[in-house]
């Protein structure tokens, strides 16, 4: 039993699953599910479609060169059965699975760090800038506090504040 | 997709019963051009079908007459009796002979024992005699491991890929 990799999303195509095409140079192209497969048929470019690992490896969105990644080579050569390896084996994945998963979504973390302070900028700005649409001119010269309400009355604030997010 | 289903259920239903395959091959290919989109329905071997030759017996193409087992047609492994329409000069089978020969790549996807299925670019044979040894001495192209369930090992042993 080997687990394959599909060849459109790089998702892993376990067994009684998928799609095999074999081209006539030989070459084998596994499919985890009829989706992918579609793709092909449409001659789509993997390194094109935007959900794939292939993109998304790319374009530096996820992780591409890490120690965890050694551990999955391909090997040929079948390994005669040892009963205590095959138990290190077991729990070596677990924890390799682990460490990869953490190293992950760390990357991705890392990726978004700038995120929020250019959000607050931005709105920080929209509430300058179009205040208008939120409340009348004149009521805005009348008044200039009206520009930051502070908790005031509960109802009327969450309306405002809703209001300010669009 | 319900439609395709039927499609091919009238298809193969057709097939068995007339002999106008051959018009209805080209229909679900010009269906299939329409709409990119729309699964091509790949079917059986039939009468009529025409597929390569994958070896050097002489012959190029070759059509079918009768699959022999199989209500519907031939699959992949199956064996055929086919008629050579195209035939290189100097070998040794020649135009118009009819000739036993194994299915070795089919477009139609073939369910293995794992659960999944397998499918190859074209639909493609070997010339076989009545025992089932090869004719020709090379076979071009992969095939598929099928074969060795059906027991046409000399066929595997010639191959250059085992798909």
């Amino acid at each position: 039993m080997r687990l394959e990799k599909c060849w459109f999303c790089s998702s892993t195509v376990y067994p009684g699953h998928g799609i095999q095409f074999v081209r006539n140079d030989a070459k084998i192209f596994r499919f985890c599910r009829s989706k992918c497969h579609k793709n092909f048929k449409m001659k789509r470019n993997p390194r094109k479609v935007k959900w794939t690992k292939a993109y998304r490896r790319l374009h530096g969105k996820d992780m591409t060169q890490d120690t965890t990644f050694e551990f999955e080579r391909k090997r040929n050569r079948p390994e005669r059965y040892d009963r205590n390896l095959a138990e290190n084996t077991l729990k070596a994945i677990k924890k390799i699975v682990k460490v990869r998963a953490d190293r992950e979504s760390n990357h991705i973390k890392n990726r978004m760090k700038g995120n929020k302070s250019a959000e607050r900028k931005r709105d920080a700005k929209e509430l300058e800038q179009s205040i208008h649409m939120v409340k009348a001119p004149l009521t805005l010269e009348k008044d200039p506090s009206y520009t930051l309400p502070k908790i005031q009355e509960k109802v009327h604030l969450r309306s405002e504040e809703n209001r300010m997010e669009e | 997709m319900a439609a395709s289903k039927w499609f091919r259920a009238g298809r193969s239903f057709l097939g068995g019963l007339s002999s106008n395959s051959p018009g209805l091959l080209r229909m679900s290919r010009e269906i299939a051009f329409c709409d990119l989109l729309s699964q091509q329905t790949r079917t059986f071997i039939q009468m009529g079908t025409n597929l390569k030759v994958a070896d050097n017996s002489g012959a190029k193409r070759v059509k079918c007459i009768q699959a022999l087992k199989g209500k519907k047609g031939a699959r992949l492994g199956d064996t055929i009796v086919a008629s050579v329409k195209e035939a290189a000069p100097g070998g040794t089978v020649k135009k118009g002979a009819v000739v036993y020969a194994v299915v070795v790549r089919a477009a139609m996807p073939r369910g293995r024992c794992d659960g999944s299925e397998v499918k190859f670019d074209d639909n493609a044979c070997v010339l076989v005699n009545k025992q089932g040894e090869p004719i020709g001495k090379r076979v071009h192209g992969p095939v598929p491991h099928e074969l060795r369930k059906k027991k046409h090992i000399k066929i595997l042993s010639l191959a250059e890929h085992i798909a």
